[in-house]
């Protein structure tokens, strides 16, 4: 169904679950990119949690493609978190000086659900407020 | 037991060689030695106890030896240990065998200088033995010297075990300071407190951080208190560790609120220009506390009847 290598990219209600299971190569990265967006672009979802529990080491390219790809789902309209990231891979990012700035995270797939619905419904209050 | 003890000095085939060549015992030492196994047979009981007349004729060493069995017992190896001399063997057996004997000194806690001096008083006794009994000075001294290297041999592997016993000692004491120095504690569902004490320095600030990521993960924690009032010195360094706790308690999706922050703390984080907005911060615990059951959904409220006394609080559920 998809071709190898490739991330799977679920639909929940109007969220988009991505669970990154296989180590990300440069190349996978950026193909990953480029599918969330198109997948975006195509359901008009109003979230993304992009699930990194399988990801034993992360490289600054590669926190830098998923932190951009919160930045670009957000211009298009859709709210991220990122959920389940591991205490090595956390510490490495930090001991890096690699800043997620702006990313939004959970603990879990479950509360990342919860984190984008309460996100959504921040921004529906503040645009019906005209901020 | 004994394979522990070989481990704990590192002593294996090569390292052996390596000894017996350096404290120079030949095959013709031990040939030598073996040849006197009746002078030992003969003279091992006057020996021991001429080395304990030395032992228990001094006030502080026969502190060490007030129980009549141990006494016996003592001895009993002892007389072991002087046909040792005499077996003609410098092997792995026996080279372990003497490994074990200075583990037990430094078990029953005889310091090295109550060792080596006993030493010096065995020494002393076997060379007026073997004089008195081969006659010959050169015998004399040839049969003396390849029992004084043997001798010098078993001191340098008792030293070593002294050594490492005490190294092991040290290294269980870190390790518990380590663990003592990062207490993680879950005071709540979903809340942890980490009461930070002393100093912190580099390292002890990355044991810290793993500390408390791996704990938030475990636990599944939505907030870490970490609370810095009993903290010696709050500088850059310590504020720079404590930004990037935070941002990867953050990132695993869970919040950090530091507490204990002291008018003290407070202008020398302002002074050094520390970017301090990523964090909850509060001045006393118990604010940290409420911002904590605040940010899980729970809510403090004053006990009935002690309207207003923060000491006795309830925890319910939130109304939202």
């Amino acid at each position: 169904m998809t071709p190898k290598g490739s991330i799977p990219v679920l639909q929940v209600r109007s969220t988009l679950v991505v669970s990154i299971q296989v180590e990300l190569r440069d190349t996978i990265a950026d193909a990953f990119q480029e599918d969330v967006l198109q997948r975006i672009a195509a359901t008009s979802a109003g979230g993304l949690v992009i699930d990194i529990s399988g990801l034993e080491m992360v490289d600054s390219y590669v926190a830098r493609v998923i932190a951009n790809t919160g930045r670009m789902a957000k211009l298009m309209g859709t709210e991220t978190v990122l959920v389940g990231m591991r205490p090595e891979v956390a510490a490495t990012l930090v001991r890096m000086g690699f800043r997620m700035e702006g990313a939004r995270t959970a603990l879990n797939l479950d509360e990342g659900l919860d984190l984008v619905e309460d996100l959504l419904r921040q921004r529906r209050g503040r645009e019906r407020r005209g901020q | 037991m004994k394979q522990q003890a070989m481990v704990k000095v590192r002593l294996d085939e090569a390292e052996l060689q390596s000894r017996r060549a350096f404290f120079e015992i030949r095959d013709e030492d031990l040939r030598r030695l073996a040849s006197l196994r009746a002078f030992a047979d003969k003279y091992t009981h006057e020996v021991v106890e001429d080395l304990y007349i030395l032992i228990l004729g001094h006030a502080d060493s026969a502190k060490l030896f007030v129980d009549h069995a141990l006494v016996d017992r003592v001895k009993r190896a002892q007389r072991e240990y002087f046909l040792g001399l005499f077996s003609g063997r410098c092997d792995f057996a026996y080279a372990e065998d003497r490994l074990r004997i200075g583990f037990a000194h430094e078990r029953a806690g005889i310091p090295p200088k109550w060792y080596l001096g006993a030493y010096s008083r065995y020494m002393r006794s076997i060379f007026d033995r073997l004089l008195a009994e081969l006659k010959d000075v050169n015998e004399t001294r040839l049969a003396y010297q390849s029992a004084e290297k043997l001798v010098a041999f078993d001191m340098a592997l008792a030293m070593d075990a002294y050594i490492a016993a005490q190294l092991q000692t040290v290294a269980r004491h870190r390790a518990a300071i380590q663990e003592l120095s990062t207490p993680v504690i879950r005071i709540y569902e979903r809340v942890l407190l980490l009461p930070l004490v002393g100093t912190i320095d580099t390292q002890r600030a990355e044991q810290l951080m793993e500390a408390v990521l791996g704990k938030v993960v475990e636990e599944q924690a939505k907030v870490i208190i970490i609370d810095i009032a009993g903290v010696a010195i709050v500088d850059t360094k310590v504020a720079e560790h404590l930004l990037k706790t935070t941002e990867a308690v953050r990132l695993l999706g869970a919040q950090t609120i530091l507490s204990g922050i002291s008018p003290t703390i407070a202008k020398t984080v302002v002074h050094l220009g520390v970017d301090t907005s990523s964090m909850h911060t509060r001045s006393q615990l118990s604010e940290g506390l409420e911002l904590a059951f605040d940010l899980v959904g729970r809510e403090v409220t004053p006990s009935q009847g002690k309207r207003g006394s923060s000491g006795n609080a309830r925890v319910g559920n939130a109304q939202r």
